[in-house]
């Protein structure tokens, strides 16, 4: 009965890579050390990709996900940090009828080991290993895309990343992870995917690969940076033509951004962080512009240290 | 230090583990069928009231050749043969079949309904183009098999396998030609016996009535619905059950039960179902000549209505007189103080979308891509059938009740719908927010609520111990609509006594005197 609005999805994964980059990055919290602080995410698209072909629907119009998240990162040793972040997220359509979601998302938790550096006076080297691991903390519906807050599995994922500078503050970082996904539950009692009826509310998610290349500068408390993000997911199927988006899709996409951080001079361990992405290519995925902007404070818990040494790091 | 450093990253990898071991994909499918053993063979069931046939022998079925002629000894042979050398797939088809043609049939017509409910795309004028039955393997697909057009091919389809299958068991009780696995013990029983005589198949009979009249109303699917016809009667024969001249009468039985009814859906009214511009455009003054406000698409670009003249369409075993006479009083106009009372209780429930409602919202939405309102009453009829042990014929019977029911009560809805041609919440009040998508055609009455309540008035015949049950989802499935944001409640109250009665009408002319019982 419904109309249709064939639709879209899902711009919470473009929350993704902003929350990531802390878990992605080559930076490490001395020991002692805790960031903490607000971030605001405003991720918009009209264009879609319905399968792979780019369209926009006047049932939907643009879709708008806004996303308040708080993140910290405490060092447990200088090797080895834990990294949590919570978002509050609101959707919105500006077209048709559907109502907009809001409420707490999943929380992330991870751990990033130093496992390798090696400094000299030209270069520094280090590779991390991260573990993270991700749950919903509401039962939001992840049957309602694109307008869900997101897609409800709990997820765990292992990555790995390069990071190389130069003395003068250039640096490039490479990382990629795995992330293993859990099967969700819809509402209803079956569902119709890949070519078949399912008569049960279990969906079966697939994982996902994703990777990340970022060059930058870093030096005396600003960085600044460009990003190039892919993600793939190893599995699920196209929205059919005209079809509701649905839970298990294939979303992939490409995607370009900036990001620059700023130590500010005073009060001393302030730093306000701003970024930028935009899809370049995708598939069920919606075509987004994202906007990040937040403020980072950073506790020293060690008594002979200093903010400098923290930024520095 | 470095103890406890190490500590700390074990119990984090332990931690991974855990979540990765704990990561079972595999998924439980309800709906399990088990290798039917029926309770009763219904051996009169040649005996029940036709849908649409004359009467059990109005197509001839020849006598069988004798258990002792050459030709079936000749049979036999091969039959074992083939027992001899059956591989797994083969015996995987069995299995899948042992489970009974009839609900098989159902679960295979939920699934084509589901790939065919996707609403054509509009054109770059604004236009949107209509499926055609002659091209349907073209954009758009044919069908669209909305709601209408699902009630109505579930019920076509359910009573072709009914009428074929009361006919077969007419010949199977005239003739008596025991199963192969009755006839010759060197035959294998690979599915539970039975004492049903095996002339003609009922498998091959479900599967030419089925599957030729599939055919029809998913032309494009004609592949996957031949496939799977062929596997059932060959279930049929791999199993013991039937040698091939079984197969071969109950497959000219079934496809010539479905000739009947495929006359009748040639000439039911669908084909004009749609209308056209210009009718289009008079259904306004439906609305407009009692002083309502009259409907319009919510969809960008605006959508024509959907089947606006479905109510035309032939019901089963009533007349359009007799829906005539069901179809409620009008619905409050637009702007008087009893609909914006009815408006502002939406707009409550727009602004108040607990989560516990929203998952009513989307339990009972059924909505593009899914099997439709009566798709889900036949999942919930599957079950109930499945655990009833009916016989085929039987399994058959309450399948074929529960889908010409809610195809009268599609006509019936669609019938009060363009009657009165009214407005949904959302056109009245744009603030209106909903739990998912606004159908493309009238408010009053509810679809759902129709479909629903006609639903659970079969079952509740049928098995009246779940009665409760039944009127409890019925119930649910109607408020659901007034939850989303997308019915008033008076058109969720109007849509179950309209359901209910259409429903108690196919009870009462037809189900309670057909013989079964």
């Amino acid at each position: 009965m419904k109309r249709i609005f064939t639709i879209l999805l899902l711009s919470c994964l473009g929350c993704l890579h902003l929350q990531a980059q802390t878990i992605n990055d080559g930076f490490m919290m001395p020991k002692k050390t805790l960031c903490t602080g607000l971030l605001y995410t405003h991720d918009q698209w009209t264009k879609y990709w319905e399968g792979t072909l780019k369209r926009e629907n006047g049932n939907i119009g643009t879709i708008t996900t806004q996303s308040l998240m708080w993140m910290g990162t405490y060092g447990i040793t200088d090797k080895l940090n834990v990294i949590a972040m919570l978002p509050y997220v609101k959707t919105k359509a500006s077209m048709g009828t559907l109502h907009s979601m809001e409420g707490i998302q999943d929380i992330t938790v991870a751990l990033k080991y130093n496992f390798f550096s090696h400094k000299t006076e030209k270069f520094t080297l280090r590779f991390f290993g991260v573990g993270a691991f991700s749950t919903p903390l509401t039962d939001y519906t992840p049957d309602f895309l694109p307008l869900s807050l997101g897609l409800a599995s709990t997820t765990g994922s292992a990555r790995l990343t390069g990071y190389f500078a130069l003395s003068k503050g250039w640096f490039i970082n490479a990382s990629g992870a795995y992330t293993l996904r859990s099967n969700v539950t819809l509402d209803r009692p079956s569902y119709y995917d890949d070519g078949k009826l399912y008569n049960t509310d279990e969906v079966k998610m697939p994982n996902v690969f994703d990777y990340s290349v970022s060059i930058g500068y870093r030096a005396h408390g600003l960085q600044a940076q460009l990003d190039f993000m892919r993600q793939n997911t190893l599995g699920g199927v196209d929205i059919r033509r005209q079809d509701m988006p649905f839970v298990s899709n294939r979303m992939n996409y490409t995607k370009g951004g900036a990001l620059i951080m700023y130590y500010l001079p005073q009060p001393r361990g302030l730093a306000v962080r701003g970024a930028v992405s935009y899809t370049l290519d995708g598939r069920n995925v919606g075509q987004s512009t994202t906007l990040m902007g937040g403020l980072m404070y950073t506790f020293i818990f060690k008594k002979n240290e200093t903010t400098s040494d923290v930024y520095e790091n | 230090m470095r103890t406890k450093f190490h500590t700390r990253i074990i119990l984090a990898a332990i931690a991974c583990l855990v979540f990765v071991t704990s990561c079972d994909k595999s998924i439980t499918l309800s709906e399990q069928l088990t290798p039917l053993k029926p309770a009763d063979n219904d051996a009169d069931a040649g005996t029940w009231s036709m849908v649409l046939m004359t009467s059990p022998s109005q197509i001839a079925v020849a006598a069988p050749t004798d258990v002792t002629s050459d030709a079936y000894k000749a049979e036999l042979a091969s039959l074992k043969d083939i027992q001899s050398k059956l591989n797994q797939n083969q015996r995987n088809a069995i299995d899948y079949w042992s489970g009974g043609g009839v609900l098989r049939w159902d679960q295979i017509f939920r699934e084509l309904v589901a790939r065919y409910n996707l609403p054509p795309s509009p054109n770059a004028d604004g236009s949107y183009p209509v499926p055609d039955a002659e091209n349907p393997f073209a954009n758009p697909q044919y069908p669209f098999s909305n709601p209408p057009y699902a009630s109505r091919s579930y019920a076509y389809v359910s009573a072709t396998i009914y009428d074929a299958l009361k006919a077969a068991w007419y010949y199977k009780y005239l003739y008596n030609r025991p199963a192969p696995y009755k006839t010759d013990s060197g035959v294998t029983a690979l599915v539970p016996q039975t004492d049903m005589p095996a002339y003609p198949s009922e498998d091959a009979v479900m599967s030419g009535a089925a599957a030729e009249m599939l055919k029809v109303l998913f032309p494009a699917a004609v592949e996957e619905i031949t496939l799977k016809a062929g596997e059932q009667r060959n279930a049929a024969l791999w199993s013991g059950k039937a040698t091939s001249s079984d197969i071969a009468a109950g497959l000219a039985l079934g496809k010539s039960v479905a000739e009947l009814f495929k006359a009748r859906a040639a000439n039911d009214g669908m084909k004009t179902a749609g209308g056209n511009k210009a009718l289009w455009e008079g259904l306004k003054a439906n609305a407009t000549s009692r002083g309502d406000v009259a409907w319009l698409s919510l969809e960008t670009p605006p959508r024509p209505p959907m089947l606006p003249f479905f109510y035309k369409v032939t019901p089963f075993k009533m007349t359009y007189d007799d829906i005539a006479a069901l179809r409620p009083g009008p619905p409050p106009v637009a702007y008087s103080t009893e609909m914006n009372g009815e408006v502002e209780e939406v707009k409550w429930y727009s602004n108040n979308l607990t989560r516990e409602r929203l998952a009513i919202v989307h339990k009972w939405a059924d909505g593009v891509g899914t099997y439709t309102p009566a798709g889900h009453w036949n999942d919930i009829a599957a079950e109930h059938i499945r655990d009833a042990n009916f016989s085929e014929v039987r399994a058959a019977r309450a399948f074929a009740l529960l889908n010409m029911t809610m195809h009268n009560a599609a006509v019936a809805c669609w019938d009060t719908k363009f009657f009165y041609f009214n407005a949904r919440p959302c056109q009245l009040d744009n603030s209106i927010k909903t739990g998912t998508g606004v159908p493309n055609f009238p408010a009053y009455v509810s679809g759902h609520s129709t479909f629903s309540a006609s639903g659970a008035a079969i079952l509740s015949y049928l098995f009246p111990d779940h009665a409760g049950d039944f009127e409890a989802y019925a119930n649910e499935a109607s408020m659901s609509r007034l939850y989303a944001g997308i019915h008033y409640r008076s058109d969720c109250t109007g849509g179950l006594a309209l359901g209910k009665s259409v429903g108690n009408f196919l009870v009462d002319h037809f189900a309670s005197v057909d013989g079964a019982d």
